[in-house]
């Protein structure tokens, strides 16, 4: 299998603090690949170097083989890397519909100009990408509330809206920053089948950071294991279930 | 939240140019005076949409909106007066210039100057402008102004209110519409998106850097061309037009129409242009109920009067998408 994401040797150092130290991975088509780790292990900022909000001080990120270390994060996108925030990444004044939209702001072809004149042609283009967003919405039993403003959701509704918005524009990898936190134990379980659905069925290689421990296991296909910003671990959950490294650092019982 | 129906939006867009078609025969009931302070109302409603998409939509506190007027009416009346460039013509020139300056402000904001700093060099930038407009003389006449040179339009004399206000009536209409394009267009959401969450909006692929500069272009672009007409409305222009008065009454402007609402921008205008005229009857106090309505206004619709307009009927109700109707 030709991987679709590379990572190697990534680190990230804040003003002395060494964040991410000499992370190497690599995510397949269709691969879900959990990311645990406790706090302030550096999940976050794998995801934050990968996706070009911070700059790493050493280590490349590749995706189909182009190099993306050097690029802002709306060019990352735009190569096909989405991803979600830890705190929440929607906008809450717009509706749930044009939250979505925002998604697929790049899959679009009408120019400003065709804009400011309206031009049918900018219109056309504009209803398809409606329609997906409504399809999408539907998808997940969300179309009564595409004209709320996404800020009137509840907190696991919103967390499904991002995911919608993430994957509207098909993109070739997913970057999940706990997306099932504060989810009801049956939300959890449908945001883990959407997750796998979305692998499986569409081929997108996703990155999941997740602190439930028996979620992943059941989700993922491979696991890292990251502890004061190292790799301390990876392979499959079963390896990872009896790996010492892991149940010492991490699960905390050895 | 309530979505205006097919029917609905229809019949907006019926009502969007149906509206203007009305408006043309307002001279024929109006005089000199009323119509002079009818044209002032268009101009407001240029100049307080360009200042609601930056302040409102785009989210950032940038206050050079009077400053890109006056770059729009001094180079208006420089073209007109020194070069003898007609003054229709100017118009559209003196929109890129107010678009430079539109330029200019956005640089301070891509910089990752932002909020109260923000406020404090756009408000520089248009003192500036004061400053240069008084002592620029040779180009500006300093303190004496700028007097705009006689002009006829299809034979007919430019001093006459009647035939500036169809000018300026064609042109407020035309950036109005083109603003409420823009707006309920890709760009208009992903304007919204820098203000609600910029670092989100990178993440969607969508150049947030270009969706600030784009913003501030659009808007001096718009108040640019509210200086030209401007210029031609009082026949002179003079440093004072353009100071910290004028920018305060366009603040009221956007907070009494709506914060972010094109509606809103046309009634802030609409109704702070012509409740002075009202408070006439109360010399001496004019000031202070001005105020005092502005307040109570704000503290009674915090989301101005555009709100109470579309608590009525989704028909005003104005989102960042279009659907074909
Ligand atoms: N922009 C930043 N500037 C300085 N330090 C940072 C920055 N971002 C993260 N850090 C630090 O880097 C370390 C790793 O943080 P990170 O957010 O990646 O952890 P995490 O594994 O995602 O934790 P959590 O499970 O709590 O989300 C922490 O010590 C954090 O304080
Ligand atoms: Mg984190």
């Amino acid at each position: 299998m030709s991987d679709l994401l590379t990572v190697q040797g990534l680190s990230v150092r804040f003003s002395g603090l060494t964040a991410l130290e000499d992370v190497s991975f690599e995510l397949g088509r269709g691969e879900v690949r959990a990311v645990i780790g406790p706090n302030g292990a550096g999940k976050s900022t794998l995801f934050n170097a990968i996706s070009g909000y911070v700059t790493p001080t050493s280590g490349t990120v590749h995706l189909n083989g182009e190099l993306l270390t050097v690029m802002t994060p709306h060019a990352i996108a735009e190569r096909g890397i989405r991803r979600t925030f830890q705190n929440g990444g929607l906008f809450p004044a717009l509706t749930v519909l044009e939250n979505v939209l925002t998604g697929l702001h790049a899959q679009t072809d009408a120019s400003f100009f065709d804009i400011l004149i309206g031009r049918r042609q900018a219109l056309k283009s504009e209803a398809a990408n409606i329609a997906r967003a409504r399809d999408l919405l539907k998808l997940m039993s969300m179309e009564h509330m595409a004209d709320t403003p996404a800020g009137d959701l509840s907190g696991g509704q919103q967390r499904i809206v991002e995911i919608v918005r993430t994957v509207a524009c098909d993109p070739p990898v997913l970057l999940l920053d706990e997306p099932a936190v504060g989810l009801s134990p049956v939300a959890r379980d449908q945001m883990m089948d959407i997750i796998r659905r979305l692998a499986g069925e569409k081929g997108v290689g996703i990155l999941l950071i997740e602190h439930a421990v028996e979620l992943v296991m059941a989700a993922a296909d491979k696991i890292l294991v990251m502890a004061a910003g190292k790799r301390i671990a990876q392979g499959t959950p079963d390896e990872i279930r009896q790996d010492r490294a892991v149940l010492e650092a991490y699960l905390g019982h050895a | 939240m309530q979505m205006p129906t097919a029917r609905q939006r229809r019949l907006r867009t019926i009502l969007f140019w149906a509206v203007p078609a009305i408006l043309l025969l307002v001279p024929l009931g109006t005089n000199a005076y009323t119509q002079f302070i009818v044209n002032g109302m268009l101009i407001s409603t240029l100049v307080t949409l360009g200042f609601t998409i930056v302040i409102g939509n785009l989210g950032q506190l940038a206050f050079a909106n009077t400053a890109f007027f006056g770059i729009g009416a001094y180079g208006s009346a420089i073209l007109a007066a020194k070069l003898g460039v007609p003054w229709l013509l100017t118009i559209p020139i003196a929109g890129v210039f107010g678009a430079a300056g539109g330029f200019l402000a956005s640089a301070a904001a891509l910089r990752g100057i932002r909020s109260y700093y923000l406020a404090i060099i756009t408000l520089a930038f248009g003192e500036l402008m004061r400053w240069t407009y008084l002592h620029a003389r040779p180009l500006t006449g300093g303190t004496d102004g700028l007097p705009m040179p006689r002009e006829t339009l299809f034979g007919v004399s430019l001093t006459d209110d009647t035939v500036k206000y169809f000018v300026f009536l064609v042109v407020t209409v035309l950036l109005v519409k083109a603003t409420a394009n823009l707006l309920a267009s890709r760009f208009g959401r992903a304007v919204m998106a820098v203000r609600e969450n910029e670092v989100a909006t990178a993440s969607l692929a969508i150049p947030t850097s270009r969706v600030i500069l784009v913003t501030f272009i659009w808007s001096g672009f718009v108040v640019g061309c509210a200086g030209a007409l401007f210029a031609r409305h009082i026949g002179h222009v003079f440093p004072e037009s353009f100071g910290m008065l004028h920018l305060i009454a366009s603040f009221a402007m956007v907070l009494v129409g709506g914060l972010g609402s094109v509606l809103g921008a046309v009634l802030g205008a609409v109704v702070l242009t012509a409740l002075p005229e009202y408070l006439r009857a109360f010399p001496g106090m004019e000031e202070l109920f001005f105020g005092l309505i502005v307040a109570a206004v704000l503290v009674a619709l915090p989301m101005g009067l555009a709100s109470l307009l579309r608590r009525m009927s989704p028909i005003f109700v104005e989102r960042f998408y279009r659907e074909a109707s």
